[in-house]
């Protein structure tokens, strides 16, 4: 392996501005992912028209950074007030806020920190290591493998994600009709322009990640949902001890192996790994008992698991140009406005966005790192500042900032009108992620479905007899037709796990 | 490294499951009561809806032949899904508890939406301050129920840090009174 | 009859659960300890945990006066949150605790303990921190 390019990227992360921006990037996301209710996808969203102007690798590098950060914000908000800012982090809330309970939210945090760290770092030497490998194994690729795997992946986040699958189905269908609006490539006819010049160039991927991430929370927010009142809890020594790290480490080795191979999943990787590392964890345990009541590998193996998940998740997303979740999709939207197509050409073609991503994450690890341990103190006080003064000043960024993209109004209609259709997509049970993750492969699925019947003379067995194309499509339908697959087996009776049911009953004030 | 079981069966910890469905649980009560059947009827009928309307556009537009696929026969191919799939969801779908009764509070959501219609309509006529002004004060004052002195002063503040950063030193185009 | 005493973990709302234990004493009357926090916030600085709770019951008892803690969530109305607890519990009395403020910080910040003086129906009883 040619390692040359590698140090390149090196060369190119630590150049001080963009060292700038991944530290601003990882403080940003810690801020906001520390305040209930803006998950790291919230965050991306709205932060998207600052990525415009700079140029791509320090944007994708500063993304990186948000992601990080919001991530760790979300840890935070688990282990201290019991409210997980993501799916991933559900499972660190049973050990965390037990370990809090008991002035010990110093000791999970820090854990968390580490684990995050060794977990992320892990994975990347493993993305670093896999991902030219895939990529040049993707190069073969052809039309017809790339509409499989997009259909894969749409499907996957739709059925993986929480919710209702039908809805979430829907929802991606209307993901790739919205992308269908303008002019096709392909016969230069206009479709669902209603006759208007602005939605003849097709909707952009900006205004709709701010209308459906970004202003669709804040607008639900605003009925107040967070109506409990913590009284401030003791951090503590953040410093792990001896014996804490010597009770994690074994969660922390397990949870990164298991994030980074379930990460490349598509769908909830993040979110399925944290819980089957934290079950291997209470598995394998002499006393399971302790698990629940603040055993340290209860915080460690799933924060570990989920953060060496979503940098793995990554892979997918710079090698085959599938993006692996919701937040995915966001990057990915971000690097397609920078004019960079991730796909298996990036390696060859842009080595320096491909290895400057990487090797930025690094950087932004090492950076969280840093960050989370002395400053914890720091985060935590932006707990008492309430939401509602900054909702405001969110919403003005929101749409100042949209505007600031293209200097049209049009665009802030738009973002309103992609925040209510969100908003109430939200009230009717109807996840975003998905639109939003079919909206941005929508394109590219149709365009190589109409190559790939071109290629194939218009017969759509094709697909069926191409062996990648065709496996894809094989799995396709097992994952559609799985809840009718799961209702014909029988079902085994779930066993009931003792010494877990005192936690619920009893809620601070 | 040994590792029992990583795969996704290892996830199928019947006793962890049960947990997190708990906790969700326990936070879905945060949430206003859900809105029952009608509600769960009205959603699968406007997706109904949409696929319908798009299915015509898109039949309209020319579905062309598989050998030579037309604009529309991409569209049409989606429509129809969303159309098999609303049908299911509104046989199947009564009784799901995903949806949210609309109650006073959102309200405030709509004022709230006014409010960011009222900007964008303004913003090039006035510029930005006044309606940005407007906007924090409404939200701070009636949304977040603040007192009128840290509504005044917040708003304020805010609209200048907002015209320091963007337009000082960002030098950004925004419509601007001043 | 009860009496309502307004409670921060601040020096003014020690002297203020002291002075209102020792007027129930007194009068022989129930006291509602009220430790309000302001609604919003995911955590709020002036709200106590389980562990003050039980101490303040703790000092009520060594007292010899019968009391609860209660902590009623409040926007921008501390005195309509009094009053509510007025017409609910019956109370004869409020006790708060009063801090000395400077001009300045009077207009910034307002004083929830003089609204609370202007505004309740009940007499009120003020202290200050012990020097």
């Amino acid at each position: 392996m040619d390692i040359s390019p590698i140090l390149n990227g090196f060369g190119v992360v630590l150049e001080p501005t963009n060292l700038l921006y991944c530290l601003v990037g990882v403080i940003i996301g810690m801020l906001i992912g520390v305040l209930p209710g803006l998950g790291p996808g919230a965050t991306i969203a709205i932060l998207l028209p600052i990525t415009y102007g700079i140029d791509p690798v320090s944007a994708i590098i500063m993304l990186a950074g948000i992601f990080y950060g919001a991530q760790y914000g979300g840890t935070i908000t688990s282990v201290l007030l019991r409210l997980p800012g993501e799916a991933s982090s559900v499972v660190t809330v049973f050990d965390g806020f037990a370990l809090a309970r008991q002035g010990r939210a110093g000791t999970a945090l820090g854990i968390a920190a580490i684990g995050s760290f060794v977990g992320g770092t892990v994975s990347i030497i493993g993305l670093t290591v896999l991902a030219p490998v895939v990529a040049g194994f993707a190069l073969d690729f052809g039309p017809p493998e790339y509409a499989a795997l997009g259909i894969l992946g749409v499907l996957l986040v739709s059925a993986i994600g929480n919710g209702n699958r039908l809805k979430a189905v829907i929802a991606a269908c209307v993901g790739l009709l919205i992308a269908t609006v303008g002019r096709d490539t392909f016969t230069g006819a206009e479709r669902f322009t209603f006759d208007s010049l602005n939605l003849a160039e097709g909707i952009d991927f900006i205004p709709i990640a701010m209308g459906l991430f970004g202003l669709s929370e804040i607008l639900y927010n605003i009925e107040e949902r967070h109506n409990q009142v913590h009284s401030p809890a003791k951090v503590g020594n953040v410093w792990p001890s001896r014996k804490d790290l010597g009770q994690a480490k074994g969660a922390i080795g397990r949870g990164s192996l298991i994030g980074f191979l379930l990460g490349v999943l598509p769908g909830g990787g993040a979110v399925l790994s944290s819980l089957a590392a934290y079950a291997v964890e209470k598995r394998r345990a002499k006393q399971p008992e302790r698990f629940g009541r603040g055993a340290v590998e209860g915080v460690a193996a799933p924060e570990t698991a989920n953060n060496a998940a979503a940098t793995s998740s990554f892979i997918p997303l710079l090698t085959l140009g599938i993006p692996a979740n919701a937040t995915m999709a966001l990057i990915f939207g971000a690097l397609l406005i920078q004019g960079i197509q991730p796909g298996p050409q990036l390696v060859t073609e842009h080595p320096d966005v491909f290895w400057g991503v990487i090797n930025s994450m690094y950087i932004g690890n090492i950076l969280l790192l840093i960050m989370s341990i002395p400053m914890v103190g720091v985060f935590v006080r932006i707990l008492r500042v309430r939401p509602a003064i900054l909702a405001p000043i969110t919403v003005l960024i929101t749409l100042l900032g949209a505007y600031t993209v293209r200097n049209q109004v049009y665009d802030i209609f738009l973002v309103i009108g992609f925040g209510v259709l969100g908003y109430l997509m939200k009230k009717f049970g109807f996840e975003p992620g998905p639109l939003v993750l079919a909206f941005v492969l929508g394109s590219m699925i149709e365009s190589s479905a109409r190559q790939s019947l071109l290629i194939f003379g218009g017969d759509p067995a094709g697909f069926l007899t191409r062996p990648i194309s065709g496996t894809v499509l094989a799995v396709v339908v097992i994952v559609a037709a799985w809840p009718l697959i799961r209702k014909a087996l029988p079902r085994k009776k779930p066993a009931a796990v003792p010494g877990d049911s005192d936690r619920v009953e009893e809620k601070t004030p | 490294m040994s590792q029992p079981d990583p795969t996704p069966s290892g996830v199928a910890d019947a006793g962890l499951q049960e947990e997190v469905e708990r906790l969700h649980a326990e936070m879905e009560e945060a949430r206003p009561p859900h809105a029952g059947p009608i509600s769960q009827a009205a959603a699968a009928l406007v997706a109904l809806v949409v696929g319908v309307l798009a299915a015509t556009g898109s039949y309209a537009l020319g579905l062309g032949r598989l050998t030579q696929p037309g604009p529309g026969l991409w569209p049409f191919a989606i429509s129809v899904v969303i159309v098999v799939l609303s049908v299911v969801l509104l046989v199947t779908g009564r009784r799901l508890e995903d949806t949210e009764r609309f109650s006073k509070s959102s309200l405030l959501t709509a004022v709230a939406l006014v409010t960011l219609v009222a900007l964008a309509a303004l913003l090039p006529v006035i510029g930005f301050e006044i309606p940005s002004l407007l906007l924090t004060f409404v939200w701070l004052r009636w949304l977040g129920k603040e007192s009128w002195r840290s509504s005044i002063v917040i708003s304020i503040g805010a609209v200048a840090a907002f015209y320091v950063i963007f337009v000082l030193l960002l030098q950004i185009p925004l419509p601007r009174l001043i | 009859m009860t009496i309502l005493v307004g409670y921060l973990p601040t020096p003014e709302g020690e002297a203020a659960v002291e002075a209102g234990l020792r007027e129930g004493a007194l009068r022989g009357e129930r006291v509602i300890i009220v430790n309000s926090p302001r609604r919003g916030a995911p955590v709020d600085e002036h709200m106590v945990g389980e562990a003050a709770r039980d101490e303040l019951l703790r000092r009520a008892k060594e007292a010899g006066v019968e009391a609860e803690v209660r902590q009623p969530l409040h926007d921008d109305d501390l005195p309509e949150t009094f009053d509510r607890l007025v017409e609910e519990t019956g109370a004869s009395l409020i006790v708060i605790g009063l801090r000395h403020r400077s001009l300045v910080g009077k207009f910034v910040l307002g004083s929830a303990a003089q609204r609370i003086l202007m505004e309740a129906e009940v007499p009120v009883l003020t202290v200050k921190a012990a020097r």
